[in-house]
């Protein structure tokens, strides 16, 4: 069962317009622990510090700033920060389709269901087109005085809405500075063997969270006073790179 | 006109006081800049200049120039550096007598250069601890510092000679005067020496820049050893009221001058520092010299 | 560029085992609007606070306690949290490869870059390459901190990414708002697909994020003529220097108060 729906909106792109409503696709929910002082187990507080000097900054003392290229902010009263933000609309624009493989994961950010507001024949229209040609619609759109940027992707029988984060805040895959290695098409030929005999579907269900129980009855342990046996971290032994030939051969033998 | 080696320089404005309490006025700025040439010259010598430019004296406006000025004479050696932005820009080199002349001219008081060669601009000849006394501290907390931090770096086979910056505080250098050093090496060291002296020194050093931290105590400014920085250049003059100028010491008369106590006896004015420089030479010539290796960098 | 790591273990698939180090892959982008200090314009940030004392806490004074009752806390501390799921903490075992295509994209959670340690540099990119060439994900899971993530490892320009997934019991299903099937007209189809395609481009999200940052500035050059920007004093982090010249600066400290 899908929550109530989160917010209303238009799709739009050229004379089409088909209303929708956002559902949240996806609910986590986790032990959830409070940050506290080691030495009298006092609840923290979180507060906002300068940098500078270290000390709490109360609310009439903060301003806000947009940063400029050149390392200076320009300040921004919060009147001026609504003018400046998109107005408040219910329009999803769409402004291109892609492809739907070059959207890279690093993007995405959460999903959200798209329920057709009112029986729409334009919707089901829209669904089977993406289906056929396989892209996903680039959106834009402000909700709750926010701009956002998504995917607008057909999935099963329903159209979602998955919301992408900037180019500019994905950190470049050259600033990890990564080695060049040199290795043998042999090293890679049985690696690609391994894979293939390690190959299964895509069942997500067969993973469960073991831990959240774990962590459950480890608090119930300390609740009652019992004494907490600390294990160790199982860490392997690393594999040389002058025996990766050998590991990888031994590996495939394993599976084969 | 002023005839210099072939060369036409334009002087203006001679008789225009700039240091009104002391009746200072450029004509005197251009003597006292021609009297020290020779021993502020090499500290100087293939620096990017900033001007500091008080063309009404010191108690009226005044204006940073880092770029050199346009209508410099052809005889004026400039070089390009890289801005932070990334766009060139042209600077001045003080590489002789006429172009000092011919900045003091433009009544640029104060001479800052950076701490590396316009050539090598990420390289820095020296590591500076530059000693700023708060509100309530003053030039002779900065001597008392100075004194802890020559043991301190002793104790690491450095040596350093102080100066005084011609104001309110101390700059105590450490010649490095390696190819390889980076700002990033001096920056770090610095900054370390300044946080151990602060440990140790509560109630005298901060290494915080935050105004609140630097009240009563000496603030060790470790930040200015980056590229984008400059300091006042050794005897340079200051423009402060009087012709003070940033005057090197020896570590026996700031010793002398910290246990004497009396802070009006620190400061140096023109007047004293042509003497001082006739008799006894560069006091900051090893600066140029030295060569010495930040350890465990 | 050295990067803050956020974990540290070994990633493993079969008998191959690969030292690595998992650092961010997403930061801050270009337009941010920071909260700033009026008295000196410098950047504010979160810290964790003591409300009685009134100060700030440093990280090693921080203990997590989950609430049993009002103000009742049973602590753990991380030792303690390690010990939980011992087998998964500091490895990431890879158990199955899936085909890229198949992972449905409601699952992507959060992504990060695994970095090789010393030594695992080789293996490391042996996979990645893999990875490439049979357009395939790893999948595993493995605890971090208080929470345990099943994860997708794969290839992305050379390196390799790990993205946490969603547990599929977290995905709500979509049942109740699915739209009734009804017959479609193929002339609408077809009109649909030839507005779709007349508006198909290649994915360029630096454009969008260009865009955003242009249209924000071009709003702020008003402001900014009104009232110029500030620069914000140096930040300084309180980092420590190298251990080894704080060590010897220490030494001739304590000589030199000894002297003194």
């Amino acid at each position: 069962m899908t929550g109530k729906a989160i917010w209303k909106g238009n799709l739009h792109f050229g004379v089409i317009d088909i209303p929708v409503k956002l559902h949240t696709a996806v609910k986590e929910e986790h032990i959830q622990f409070h940050l506290l002082h080691k030495k009298d187990h006092l609840k923290l507080k979180q507060q906002m510090i300068c940098a500078h000097e270290k000390v709490p900054v109360p609310p009439e003392e903060q301003i806000r700033g947009f940063k400029q290229d050149d390392g200076r902010y320009v300040l921004v009263t919060p009147s001026e920060l609504e003018e400046i933000l998109p107005q408040e609309s219910r329009v999803i624009s769409v402004l291109e389709f892609v492809k739907t493989s070059q959207i890279d994961p690093r993007y995405i950010t959460r999903s959200y269901y798209l329920e057709p507001d009112n029986p729409s024949r334009a919707y089901l229209t829209l669904a089977a087109a993406l289906t056929d040609l396989d892209v996903e619609g680039i959106c834009t759109w402000t909700m709750r005085k926010r701009p956002y940027l998504g995917a607008m992707q057909m999935s099963g029988k329903i159209l979602r809405l998955n919301t992408l984060r900037y180019a500019d805040e994905v950190i470049p895959v050259s600033s990890l500075d990564l080695p060049h290695m040199s290795i043998s098409e042999k090293e890679l030929h049985i690696a690609s063997d391994l894979i293939s005999h390690l190959t299964a579907s895509f069942e997500p269900q067969k993973f469960e969270n073991e831990h959240e129980n774990k962590l459950r009855q480890l608090i119930d342990k300390k609740a009652r006073g019992e004494k907490i046996v600390i294990l160790r971290p199982r860490r392997l032994k690393p594999t040389s790179p002058s025996k990766l030939l050998q590991t990888l051969e031994a590996s495939l033998k394993k599976v084969a | 006109m002023a005839q210099i080696a072939g060369r036409n320089l334009s002087l203006s404005n001679l008789e225009k006081v700039l240091y009104p309490s002391t009746g200072f006025t450029k004509a005197h700025v251009l003597e006292y800049y021609r009297l020290v040439s020779p021993y502020i010259l090499p500290h100087l010598r293939g620096r990017a200049l900033t001007l500091k430019r008080y063309p009404d004296g010191v108690a009226e406006e005044y204006f940073f120039e880092k770029r050199c000025p346009s209508h410099r004479p052809s005889w004026v050696a400039t070089t390009e550096i890289t801005r932070g932005n990334g766009e060139p820009m042209t600077v001045c080199l003080v590489n002789d007598l006429d172009t000092l002349m011919w900045v003091e001219n433009l009544a640029s008081l104060e001479l800052h250069v950076p701490l590396a060669r316009a050539d090598t601009p990420e390289n820095p000849d020296a590591v500076v601890f530059d000693l700023d006394p708060g509100n309530g501290a003053g030039i002779l907390d900065c001597l008392r510092v100075a004194l802890i931090l020559r043991d301190l770096l002793a104790g690491l086979k450095l040596a350093c000679f102080p100066k005084t910056s011609g104001m309110k505080g101390l700059h105590v250098l450490a010649p490095l005067n390696q190819k390889k050093t980076t700002f990033d090496d001096t920056k770090k060291f610095s900054k370390s020496v300044a946080q151990v002296l602060e440990r140790n020194y509560p109630d005298l050093v901060t290494s915080k820049m935050a105004k609140e931290q630097r009240v009563k105590k000496v603030f060790i400014n470790w930040s200015q050893n980056d590229s984008s920085k400059t300091m006042v250049c050794v005897y340079s003059l200051r423009a402060g009221e009087r012709p003070t100028v940033s005057f090197p010491m020896t570590w026996k008369e700031l010793e002398h001058l910290e246990s004497n106590g009396n802070p009006d006896k620190i400061q140096v004015e023109q007047s004293e520092a042509v003497n001082r420089l006739k008799k006894s030479g560069d006091l900051f010539g090893e600066m140029l010299i030295m060569k010495q290796r930040l350890p465990y960098i | 560029m050295a990067m803050q790591s956020i974990w540290s273990g070994t990633i493993s698939f079969s008998l191959v085992a690969i030292p690595v180090q998992l650092v961010r892959a997403v930061e801050p982008g270009r337009v941010s609007f920071r909260l700033l200090h009026t008295k000196d314009y410098s950047p504010l940030s979160r810290r964790m606070f003591c409300p009685r004392e009134e100060k700030m806490v440093e990280p090693e004074d921080i203990i997590r306690g989950y609430e049993i009752g009002p103000d009742k806390y049973i602590t753990v501390t991380d030792e303690e949290l390690e010990s939980v799921s011992p087998e998964r903490s500091r490895t990431i075992e890879i158990v199955e490869f899936v085909d890229l295509k198949d992972i449905d994209s409601i699952y992507y959670d959060h992504p990060y870059y695994l970095v090789p340690s010393k030594g695992g540099e080789k293996a490391y990119q042996l996979l990645a390459e893999v990875m490439r060439r049979t357009n395939k994900a790893g999948l595993a899971k493995f605890v971090m901190g208080e929470r345990e993530y099943l994860v997708a490892i794969k290839n992305i320009e050379g390196a390799l990414s790990l993205i946490t997934l969603h547990f599929s019991e977290e995905i709500l299903p979509d049942d109740d708002i699915l739209p009734g099937a009804s017959p479609i007209e193929t002339l609408e189809t077809a009109r649909m697909k030839k507005i779709i395609k007349e508006m198909t481009a290649d994915f360029n999200p630096a454009e969008h994020a260009n865009e955003r940052r242009k249209s924000i500035l071009t709003l702020l050059k008003k402001k900014a003529k009104k009232q110029p920007p500030v620069t914000p004093p140096d930040i300084e982090d309180d980092e420590e220097g190298p251990v080894d010249l704080v060590a010897a600066l220490e030494a001739s400290m304590r000589k030199v108060k000894k002297n003194r």
